[in-house]
């Protein structure tokens, strides 16, 4: 009896120690997806909001934003010995999906819009015992701003292409999506977030601290009345771009533009957006060196200024101290002996901030919607404010539409030099991407407007070329 | 009921017991002795056949044993001697037996599981077991090295020359891709971690371009930490097959290590060894020799200082590998037991090696004591502790982007300019700006580069005798253990040094902390029945293993000089990585003999879970099952037996399960969003099932023994990384899919051709092929996570219908530029060169015994296998890139780096060459002293004495260019060893030792 008690002893010793093993091990090297949501603080809250915001700016911080708008736009050249490609797939030929060229900027900005969805899930289980409603609310309401401020930089880029709308399921492929269809949900998603503001005061403070970018250049958006401005400004700048959508023109659009831009100029009347003003808004600030590593990538030996750039600057415009002589950049068939001051390569220019949205370009984009509103006398006064400021002389009344377009299409490009897409966005849907208005910069220019989806993206689809877009 | 245990075999279960007073009984005495000699036998086991009746002989070689009246059969076995069986017909009550040297060590115990073994004369796999004499003929710094050569179907290769160690051992072929490809170490049934800890390197060569550690630090694996001399011996189970019973760790094979233990009722004896030794320089690549001022400059290199040079032609890799280090060894143990069941076993080591430069060096210490004490009749007790300190400085040498490693400077300095230590100190300053102005030998005096570690091994196992009956034992075994180390490693580069003097912020100081535990705890029972027809062991258990790694490091960047301090630097980099898993299984085994012991089948099951796996809860089944057969066999063979196995084990996934949140910085905040790499919530154990079958065939009345055996390997559900749509947001996803299938054969031969009174020869020889095929790959091919330099040199490639272990490389253009010198990258031909792993491998050992001397030889030969010699690109420089129409290479075969370079641009993969090789590992001549002089010297105190003298990896025949075709820049990782990047030169070693026993 002794033995088959030691036994059976030992067996309840063997099963008690298998019981209480417990078999799951969290991780403890680094945070998960799942962690997200559950306890939300407010450190975790600041991380994510920080490691979208750091998404967004390594993705335009590359070659396809920074650099690629401004050559399809015909005002840069990058002429790199090591790589053709500069030149021969935007200026010479059709950019290769497979090559950087024409296969960057976009899985960045979906990773951003995962990161992002992310917080707004965060955001829905955030415990009201560490963040006020209203922080919440206005928390949402910047994440959406962001979010599609994402989309926006897809659809400018890939144009009438079009460009899946990502889901919260993380393996969901959706359908691509037609550029109305976009640009459609892209201003649901500005107006829900202006919804999320308009119902939390307006003194409202996020619940983090936003980057030096959104707070330094002359406003504080960290507060919801200042955020306000920030998502009009987008709103105003995608409605009057889907107001002039050469393939679906809507004119009804422009005067909702013009109210959206006005309120992002704080109210201000036609031309009265004073000079100061000009340069606030929300910035990247670029930070080279260090662990973080994220210099101005303008700043590039390679870069040059496209020759009609620097012959097209009326006599006096001081924007013209923005072009400087540089030795001779020449490959591929291109040549030029001017640059950007920015693109010179230097530690303090790549120190040098990029502007996310200012309000230089909404005093432009609204005399834009005011011309195609009809409303020519406005446009004037809106361009005249930005010429003036620059030493040049004042317009007359513009004698026809076209004559203003002329006038506002070059306030634009030398106020806007180097600051992204907005030229090609502008020449492309004024129909002016073409031969009868730019030269050829080379015997096989193809006037490219618009990236193609990149290959990755083909490839997960089992399709070898862009596929028709759902409308 | 009165058991006797002893402790020579410690792990196992030869578990006896006494007849009962009921049966009739006789007193059965007799003494066992060596045949030859007349030595007495100690510790041989002595059991009658049929039952658990047993017992051991003493220091005397007797024994004493109750055994049935009736005429039984009595079986005697001890390791080291071949078993003898004789009949004990009714009424003798004495006899004695003489026992036969197994010279060719046909017979040990092999482990079949965590308390279960068989004899080897019924193993139903090829299991290689390695006694600790075989393994330490010649002294080896590491057990890995001291394995070399000795078991078939095991590719032991060296990562680099450096002090300390670091090999890479591959069972059977490559058996992943993504998830854990080392085998596991056991040691006394306790899991032993060999991981690598970055030790810094990275953060002064700069390989990898960050500040942390990086793959490049040619680091060293913890396996070496293990002491060669502790070792009883080694069994290694080669795949599968073998190895379900470690479940989800078993996939890559497993190295079981048995260390010494005492013995109850023998005299204690006392070992010390001392060793004394050096190392050489093995092999130089040769550097260019100027005969004039006039003939550097056509080689376009500023001839200032060569008329003033004393030395016109320095041969730089004399001059900094030449060093003559005195390395010694001082081994002493002590072992015996008392009267009292107490068995004991103390050793300690003393171990300095010094490297070829100035400043390297290994060193290691360490001091175990192996116990074990049996309390009254029915429970054994065993506790093993050993503690291990090592101090490695392994200097510098791998891949490097600042100019630090030694070979990049030779390459871009002319031999005239000097960089040794002047008289007065101090040390020129290299004018070469392409290398930072580095001065290797400056490097080597202040630059240091010490890891240490401080290891504790510990383990107990208790063994209870719950039934102790005549044909029926059922025991309860408890073992449980601890590894656990802490790797200290710095990087100190002071800012006086010229190769600092060029960074933006000079002083360079890394710290790095990694702290590894790993503790097991395995509870089973056994129960062993014993019945005329049959013999049935069953066993069942439970096991846990868990382990927990933090490694901390932190590099300081412009560190005032003489300052060791990191956070005294201007820039602070940290971090840190942290694991924890757990898992635990159950499993249960039957082993079954029968067939007046011809025939013994097993079957066992181990089901495993993992904190590492998609369902942390789910059990995975590590089924097992295998049959060998014993055939009647003519007087001309002694022994056939056929064998065949099944076994499936499986591989945790490392990561992969999580979608983890990568970190960005904006304005210094840290921030976080999701990885662009999806987890899989769902991820499972790779799973690898392996078929093996063979014969092992004892002929020349035990004088020469054939073993052949084959194998077929299934790796399923292999961990990758399958592309995804980037509209998701991800870029990869983590998935189980994929196959690679692995056919190999393994053949032994052990003879010993001449055996007479005083002269007697023992050869071996083993031959050992794989190849591996993946098989089903359901993502496009794809270049292996393994570092490598690209498809220009040569990398691995992963793609189905290939051979797992493929080279990729740029050989051929479709058509030239104009000038016939250079292939456009649009016309470049992707090739698959072959396989980087060698076609087979042999190892010829050979003992030459006359009188009191002894030879013994190890060859160890691969045959095929392809390497990348990116040393060799540079040093090599195309006319054009030399500006000159003189070459400017520095290599001394100058015809040969400029036809190289050539090649090279023409798009010819010029690096990919046959790393095939002969190498003779082992080496060595013993005398054994004389009685008459070991009595003089020793006072007439000592037993024995042997003065041996020899060398390890003293000669190599290759056709490769490089240094050493063992070579691997990237360390440890399971495709794409072959990258040679200027690394630290292989040595051979020579040594003299005196061993004494008391």
């Amino acid at each position: 009896m002794k033995r088959y008690t030691t036994i059976a002893l030992a067996i309840g010793a063997l099963a008690l120690g298998a019981c209480k093993d417990n078999p799951v091990a969290n991780p403890i090297d680094a945070p998960t997806v799942d962690q997200l949501t559950g306890s939300l603080t407010r450190t975790s809250l600041l991380q994510i909001t920080i490691g979208a915001l750091a998404q967004d700016r390594t993705t335009i911080n590359d070659v396809q934003f920074a650099i690629e708008g401004g050559i399809f736009g015909r005002d840069v050249y990058r002429i790199d010995a090591s790589e053709p490609r500069y030149v021969t797939e935007t200026l010479g030929g059709n950019p290769d999906p497979g090559s950087f060229a024409g296969g960057r900027g976009f899985a960045g900005f979906y990773t951003a819009i995962r990161a992002e969805s992310n917080i707004l899930l965060a955001l829905a289980t955030a415990p009201t015992t560490i963040f006020t409603p209203a922080e919440i609310t206005a928390h949402r309401g910047f994440i959406r701003t962001m979010k599609a401020m994402e989309y926006w930089r897809l659809i400018e880029t890939r144009d009438t292409v079009g460009t899946p709308i990502q889901t919260d399921d993380p393996a969901e492929v959706t359908d691509v999506r037609c550029k109305t269809a976009v640009l459609n949900y892209i201003a649901a998603l500005l107006d829900s977030a202006n919804a999320d503001f308009a119902s939390v005061p307006a003194t409202t403070v996020l619940p983090v601290k936003l980057p030096s970018g959104f707070t330094a250049f002359g406003r504080d958006y960290s507060v919801v009345s200042n955020l306000i401005r920030f998502n009009r400004a987008w709103k105003g700048k995608v409605d009057f771009y889907r107001g002039l959508d050469r393939k679906a023109y809507n004119a009804a659009l422009f005067p909702t533009a013009i109210t959206e831009l006005t309120q992002a100029l704080g109210g201000a009347a036609p031309g009265a957006v004073a000079a100061a003003d000009f340069q606030k808004g929300v910035w990247y600030v670029m930070v080279p060196g260090g662990s973080e590593n994220q210099p101005n990538l303008i700043s590039d030996a390679k870069i040059g200024l496209n020759p009609l750039a620097h012959d097209s600057v009326q006599a006096g415009d001081t924007r013209g101290n923005k072009i400087v002589a540089r030795s001779v950049l020449s490959g591929n068939g291109i040549s030029t002996t001017w640059t950007y001051t920015g693109a010179v390569a230097s530690t303090a220019n790549q120190a040098l901030p990029l502007p996310m949205i200012r309000d230089e370009e909404l005093v432009l984009l609204r005399a834009q919607a005011y011309i195609e509103a009809g409303q020519l006398a406005n446009a004037l006064l809106d361009i005249n404010s930005v010429r003036t400021n620059y030493g040049l002389a004042p317009y007359a009344p513009f004698a026809s539409k076209t004559a203003a377009i002329d006038a506002v299409l070059y306030e634009k490009r030398y106020s806007l030099l180097f600051e992204g897409w907005s030229r090609v966005d502008d020449l492309r849907e004024y129909g002016r991407l073409n031969a009868t208005y730019l030269r050829k910069e080379l015997p096989t220019d193809p006037y490219n407007a618009a990236l193609p989806l990149p290959r990755p993206e083909l490839d997960a689809r089992g399709i070898s070329s862009n596929p028709a877009c759902t409308p | 009921m009165k058991i006797v245990r002893s402790s020579v075999l410690s792990l196992l279960l030869l578990s006896f017991v006494s007849a009962s007073a009921f049966a009739q009984t006789r007193r059965l005495t007799g003494r066992v002795t060596v045949e030859g000699s007349g030595e007495p036998l100690v510790a041989a086991s002595v059991n009658v056949v049929g039952t658990a009746l047993g017992t051991y002989t003493d220091d005397q070689g007797r024994f004493s044993l109750n055994v049935p009246e009736a005429s039984s059969t009595l079986r005697v076995r001890r390791i080291g001697y071949t078993q003898k069986t004789l009949l004990v017909p009714a009424g003798q009550t004495d006899l004695n037996i003489s026992m036969a040297r197994d010279v060719l060590q046909l017979e040990t115990q092999v482990i079949t599981g965590t308390a279960t073994t068989v004899s080897s004369v019924n193993a139903a796999n090829a299991v290689t077991v390695v006694s600790g004499e075989k393994l330490n003929r010649v002294p080896a710094q590491t057990v890995d090295y001291a394995l070399q050569g000795k078991v078939p179907g095991a590719l032991i290769t060296q990562n680099n020359g450096a002090p300390g160690g670091g090999t890479q051992i591959q069972l059977r072929g490559v058996s992943t891709l993504n998830a854990g490809f080392q085998p596991l170490y056991v040691i006394d049934g306790v899991i032993v971690d060999n991981s690598t800890i970055g030790s810094g390197l990275n953060v002064i060569s700069q390989a990898s371009r960050t500040n942390f550690s990086s793959s490049q630090d040619q680091d060293v694996n913890r396996a070496s930490d293990i002491n060669p001399n502790d070792i009883e011996s080694v069994q290694v189970l080669k795949g599968p097959s073998a190895s379900s019973i470690y479940g989800s760790r078993g996939t890559n094979g497993v190295i079981i290590i048995t260390t010494k233990q005492g013995a109850v009722g023998g005299k204690p004896s006392f070992d010390i060894v001392q060793r004394f030794g050096t190392a050489r320089l093995a092999n130089k690549l040769g550097l260019r020799c100027f005969s004039s001022a006039q003939e550097v400059v056509d080689a376009g290199y500023d001839s200032t200082g060569y008329g003033a040079a004393t030395v016109k032609c320095h041969d730089y890799e004399q001059e900094l590998y030449g060093e003559h280090p005195l390395n010694y060894q001082t081994l002493a143990s002590l072992r015996g037991g008392t009267a009292a069941g107490t068995a004991y076993f103390i050793s300690g080591t003393v171990q300095h090696d010094g490297g070829l430069t100035r400043n390297d060096n290994y060193n290691k210490q360490s001091l175990r004591v192996n116990l074990g004490q049996g309390f009254g009749s029915r429970f054994h007790a065993r506790a093993n502790l050993e503690g291990i300190h090592t101090l490695t400085a392994r200097g510098i040498s791998g891949n490097d982007n600042t100019g630090i490693n030694p070979y990049t400077t030779f390459s871009q300095t002319p031999s005239f300019i000097e960089l040794r230590r002047q008289p007065d100190g101090t040390f020129p300053r290299n004018p070469i700006n392409s290398v930072g102005n580095s001065n290797p030998f400056q490097n080597a005096e202040l630059i240091k580069t010490p890891s240490e570690v401080y290891r504790l091994l510990a383990n107990a196992q208790g063994i209870y005798n719950l039934m102790a009956r005549e044909r029926q034992t059922l025991d309860f075994n408890l073992t449980g253990g601890l590894d656990t180390y802490s790797d200290h490693s710095e990087i100190i580069s002071p800012a006086t040094a010229y190769v600092e003097q060029v960074n933006a912020l000079p002083g360079t100081v890394f710290v790095g902390n990694g702290n590894v535990a790993n503790a097991t705890l395995n509870a089973s029972f056994n129960h062993h029945l014993i019945r005329d027809a049959f013999a049935a062991t069953t066993s069942f258990g439970y096991g846990q293993v868990r382990r927990n790694v933090d490694v901390l490091t932190n590099t300081g960047r412009g560190v005032f000089p003489g300052v060791t301090n990191v956070a005294s630097a201007t820039q602070i980099f940290t971090s840190q990585n942290q694991v924890l898993t757990k898992s635990s299984s159950w499993f249960i085994q039957e082993e079954f003999l029968t067939l007046a012991e011809r025939l013994l089948l097993t079957a066992g099951v181990n089901s495993e879970r993992t904190s590492n796996n998609g369902d942390a809860q789910k059990y995975y089944a590590y089924p097992k099952f295998s049959a060998s057969y014993r055939m009647p066999t003519p007087d001309a063979i002694d022994e056939l037996k056929l064998r065949l196995a099944y076994g499936r084990a499986g591989n945790q996934p490392l990561t992969g399960k999580y979608t983890f949140l990568t970190n960005l910085i904006e304005e210094g905040v840290t921030g976080f969003r999701a990885s662009t790499i999806k987890g899989e919530p769902n991820i499972k154990p790779e799973t690898a099932s392996e078929t093996e079958g063979g014969f092992d065939l004892t002929f020349l009345t035990g004088r020469a023994r054939l073993s052949f055996t084959q194998f077929r390997k299934q790796i399923d559900n292999l961990i990758l990384s399958a592309s995804v749509a980037p509209s998701t947001g991800f870029s990869t996803q983590t998935i189980n899919g994929g196959q690679i299938v692995t056919h190999g054969t393994e053949i032994e031969l052990n003879i010993t051709p001449i055996q007479t009174g005083n002269f007697s020869w023992i050869s071996g020889t083993t031959y050992a092929s794989n190849k591996g095929k993946v098989t089903r790959l359901p993502v496009p091919g794809f270049i292996p996570a393994s570092g490598s330099f690209g498809t220009r040199f040569g990398n691995a490639f992963t793609q189905q219908g290939q051979l797992v272990t493929v080279l990729q490389a740029i050989n051929g253009c479709t058509a030239l530029n104009s000038t016939g010198t250079s292939c456009p990258s649009a016309n470049r031909v992707l090739t698959f060169m072959g396989n980087s792993a060698p076609d087979y491998t042999m190892g010829f050992s050979n003992d030459l015994i006359f009188g009191q001397f002894k030879v013994f030889s190890l060859f160890d030969w691969r045959k095929g296998g392809l390497g990348v010699n990116l040393t060799n690109n540079y040093f090599d420089l195309t006319t054009a890139q030399c500006g000159s129409t003189v070459n400017c290479s520095l290599s001394g075969d100058t015809t040969a780096a400029a036809a190289r370079a050539l090649a090279f641009a023409q798009g010819k993969a010029v690096y990919v060459e046959n790393s095939g090789f002969v190498k003779l590992r082992e080496l060595s001549l013993g005398y054994e002293l004389p009685m008459a002089m070991t009595g003089k010297m020793f006072n007439g105190h000592a037993s024995a004495a042997r003065l041996e003298i020899g060398g390890r990896n003293l000669a190599t025949w290759t056709k490769y260019t490089g240094l050493d075709p063992e070579v691997s820049n990237f360390g440890n990782q399971p495709l794409g060893r072959f990258q040679d990047v200027t690394p630290y030169p292989p040595s051979k070693t020579f040594f003299i030792s005196l061993n004494a026993t008391f």
